[in-house]
């Protein structure tokens, strides 16, 4: 049997590593009530979010219904399955039944067409507990972010993946030597899933582990291209270089990336300029590729980048570190940006009327300007969170507290509705706005 | 060997070493025959059987053989360009762990016929979930060019191949392990097929050559490896290519028959450019495209592997190289071969004249 079947962990204080993700589970399960929000459990792969969702059901004594990718999610289907199992008892007399939507990310765009909506629909009607299973918060439909608890789970440390995988020896009676579990435990990048399956795989047939015995697995990815760009700048021959470049398991797009993030190390403005040209032009190639799927094209990409770099470089080796590229995190966080300005867009447009594009592209100017003068109104009117008034502030501290103290406030008008109505006076012209129905906004 | 068939029967026999593949039913109509022994594809005919035939990936065949020693099996990503034998340690592993029964429990998927989420949904879900015939503990599904899969069905594949790993192991394969979504790969032991090596080549085509009778000179064998590039499939078929011409192959057949220029000829006409006679080189490439018949994409690669080989200054080598590529992306837009062709010679000269 697969091991990473075997030895899931069954119950919650199994779970190797997220103490606090685990105690936010239990406390949620253990207080749960019709009212309860679910809960959404995020994180890369293999860190135990399935299993934390299993093991809890199991603590609880709770049954499960899960949904995945592999079955069709249209609104119908999550409906039949999901709505009449959450409105209705168990049959085996297990108190309550839990309802997993695993990659909730995932809804295919066509295939699952309002799927994202029936979740939605069945989270407010439901009479059992739901968790939903998600590897990107933020691909999460915005109706969905909203009417859930988010629970995040963070990769594994090697020190928390070491121990299980001796356990698991152990029940195996398998010798495994430190050296190899260290390295398993180090390439599997936080995921506990994958140390599982590369144990597994190594040791099928064996009884005794070494460090040598567990490489053939799984190559070691990262060395390789670090030992590429080293390459790149201390002068190596031609044809080599190439050769190392095949080894390396990244796609030329990645090796490109790579590349520009560590042009820097180039001892001079001439060089560099030299360098960033065949990137440059190797990025036309890329864009050719990909383009007209003709992958022939990628040689002269990776020809061009690597010979032309390394003769910029004229064996002048790095002097510093390499770097991972710093435009991945920089995408990844214009990444989000970009799905709050979506999200934040599509309201507006809903509330104003106008088309999308035509928001970005002539109103934005000005609601920047208007809401500067007056954020706590637009924030009311609107009802942007921290992140979408940051678009327009571009000052995360001061949004934030914005939309705190407007939140406090909307709870003290909440509770004393006399109070407010007589400070109103002084503000005449927001209690007008305030009557308007939404989406006839005094604002536009 | 022409067999003609008559009313079902053999009458004659014409033309000894050229396969033919058509025989004459007794309806009268052509059929279409493929015969164990003369006629069938050496790729198929010598595809090896067994793990341990297998060439050039020694350390993989190693491990594959020892999950069928113990019976157990964790969920495989093979990964690695054409012809290194991803499908052949598939079905190589099928069958040692099935034996002769292999075929109830081994199912081949080409993930490029059918490449989007209802195959997951439908077809290979149905698959996973039946239980296994004949004893087995397990079936193996096997999906070839799984990076072709769109990333909906990938993720679709994911909770499948944990959901049925009491019943159906998965083995994927793919040129590179970077189009395949993380969740995925963590599921997955993985292994790297390298490009064969020179030794791995000359073994197998050796091997048949062997029982084919054919005598290869070691001209020939450096031809095919040449020509291979790592590709065992390309190998083998050059061999067979040439075989059909004559029972003694040297190299001038493998480079006919492959349609492949010569590495000496592609080192004149490099030759010639970078050091400025246009007009020979000209000459030289006209032969080469429309004596010799030799496809420009492949003229293209053939300069492109010897470029990248030779010995002159970094610059002029990077700028020959974008020649290349340059020409390659017009070509693939469309552009006239001959026009380009010319004109990349042109390039050279020029960028020789500038280097020089």
């Amino acid at each position: 049997m697969d091991w990473t079947e075997k030895y899931r962990p069954r119950r919650l204080q199994e779970i190797a590593g997220n103490a606090s993700a685990v105690r936010q589970m239990y406390e949620w399960a253990r207080d749960w009530t019709r009212g309860s929000k679910p809960l959404v459990l995020y994180g890369k792969p293999g860190v135990g979010k399935t299993s934390s969702a299993y093991a809890l059901a199991h603590d609880m004594g709770w049954e499960v219904i899960e949904l995945n990718a592999s079955d069709q999610r249209t609104r119908p289907m999550i409906e039949k399955i999901a709505g009449s199992s959450s409105r209705t008892g168990s049959l085996t007399g297990a108190s309550r039944k839990l309802i997993l939507l695993d990659e909730a990310d995932n809804l295919h765009a066509h295939a699952d067409r309002g799927g994202a909506k029936a979740i939605v629909d069945i989270i407010g009607e439901s009479m059992q507990p739901i968790i939903l299973i998600a590897n990107d918060y933020y691909g999460l439909a915005r109706e969905l972010k909203a009417a859930t608890e988010p629970v995040q789970f963070r990769a594994l440390q090697a020190r928390q993946i070491v121990p299980r995988l001796k356990q698991i020896c152990a029940a195996e009676g398998v010798v495994c030597s430190e050296e190899a579990l260290a390295w398993i435990a180090d390439q599997a990048g936080g995921d506990m899933r994958s140390a599982v399956n590369m144990l597994f795989a190594a040791a099928i047939g064996r009884n005794r582990l070494t460090g040598e015995d567990v490489r053939t697995v799984r190559k070691d990815e990262r060395s390789t291209i670090f030992e590429l760009v080293a390459a790149l700048f201390k002068s190596r021959d031609d044809a080599d270089l190439l050769a190392l470049s095949y080894e390396v398991e990244d796609t030329p797009d990645t090796v490109e990336q790579w590349i520009e993030g560590n042009l820097e190390h180039l001892p001079d403005p001439v060089s560099r300029a030299r360098g960033y040209a065949c990137v440059s032009r190797a990025d036309e190639y890329i864009g050719h590729t990909y383009r007209r799927q003709y992958y022939t094209l990628w040689r002269y990409a990776t020809a061009v980048m690597l010979l032309g770099v390394s003769r910029a470089a004229g064996g002048h080796g790095i002097h510093g570190r390499i770097m991972p590229p710093s435009r991945w995190q920089k995408m990844g966080r214009s990444k989000r940006q970009k799905a709050i300005r979506t999200a934040l867009t599509n309201k507006l447009s809903i509330m104003t009327h106008t088309p999308p594009e035509t928001l970005r592209e002539e109103f934005f100017t000005l609601l920047t300007l208007l809401v500067e003068r007056d954020p706590a109104r637009y924030v009311r009117e609107l009802q942007l969170d921290a992140d979408e008034l940051n678009l327009f502030l571009q000052d995360r501290a001061r949004s934030a507290k914005i939309v705190k103290d407007a939140a406090k406030e909307a709870k003290a008008a909440e509770k004393k509705p006399a109070k407010k109505r007589k400070a109103n006076p002084e503000e005449p012209a927001e209690e007008e706005t305030r009557q308007n129905p939404r989406g006839q906004s005094t604002l536009f | 060997m022409l067999y003609i068939y008559a009313s079902g029967s053999l009458i004659a026999d014409h033309s000894p070493g050229r396969p033919v593949f058509d025989a004459i039913m007794s309806d009268g109509n052509i059929k279409t025959e493929r015969m164990e022994g003369d006629h069938t594809i050496w790729i198929e005919k010598y595809r090896p059987r067994r793990l341990g035939d297998i060439v050039g990936q020694d350390d993989i065949v190693v491990r594959l053989q020892s999950y069928v020693e113990s019976g157990s099996l964790p969920h495989l990503l093979f990964t690695g360009s054409a012809g290194v034998g991803k499908t052949t340690a598939a079905v190589a592993l099928a069958r040692e762990f099935y034996g002769d029964t292999w075929q109830m429990n081994f199912r081949e998927m080409n993930a490029s016929d059918e490449r989007g989420i209802d195959v997951v949904r439908n077809q290979i879900k149905q698959f996973a979930r039946t239980s296994p015939l004949g004893g087995a503990s397990f079936k193996i599904l096997f999906l070839d060019e799984a990076d072709a899969l769109t990333t909906d069905a990938q993720a679709a594949l994911r909770r499948t191949m944990e959901n049925y790993a009491h019943t159906c192991r998965f083995i994927l394969s793919c040129n590179y392990s970077s189009k395949i979504i993380d969740p995925i790969q963590s599921r997955c032991a993985i292994y790297r097929f390298r490009p064969l090596g020179p030794e791995a080549v000359v073994e197998e085509v050796s091997r048949i050559a062997g029982l084919e009778g054919l005598a290869v000179s070691q001209e020939a064998l450096d031809a095919i490896v040449y020509v291979a590039q790592g590709d065992m499939r390309r190998a083998i078929n050059a061999l067979q290519g040439a075989a059909i011409l004559t029972r003694e192959i040297d190299e001038s057949t493998i480079y006919a028959i492959t349609s492949t220029a010569r590495p000496d000829e592609i080192d004149d006409l490099l030759d010639l450019a970078i050091g400025g006679d246009f007009d020979a080189a000209e000459r030289t490439l006209r032969h080469l495209l429309q004596h010799r018949g030799i496809a420009p994409t492949e003229l293209l690669n053939q300069c492109y592997r010897a470029l990248v080989r030779r010995d002159i200054e970094g610059g002029l080598k990077v700028a020959l190289i974008d020649s290349i590529g340059e020409t390659d992306f017009r070509l693939s837009e469309g552009a006239s071969s001959d026009i380009q062709m010319e004109a990349l010679i042109a390039r050279f000269v020029l960028c020789a004249g500038k280097y020089a």
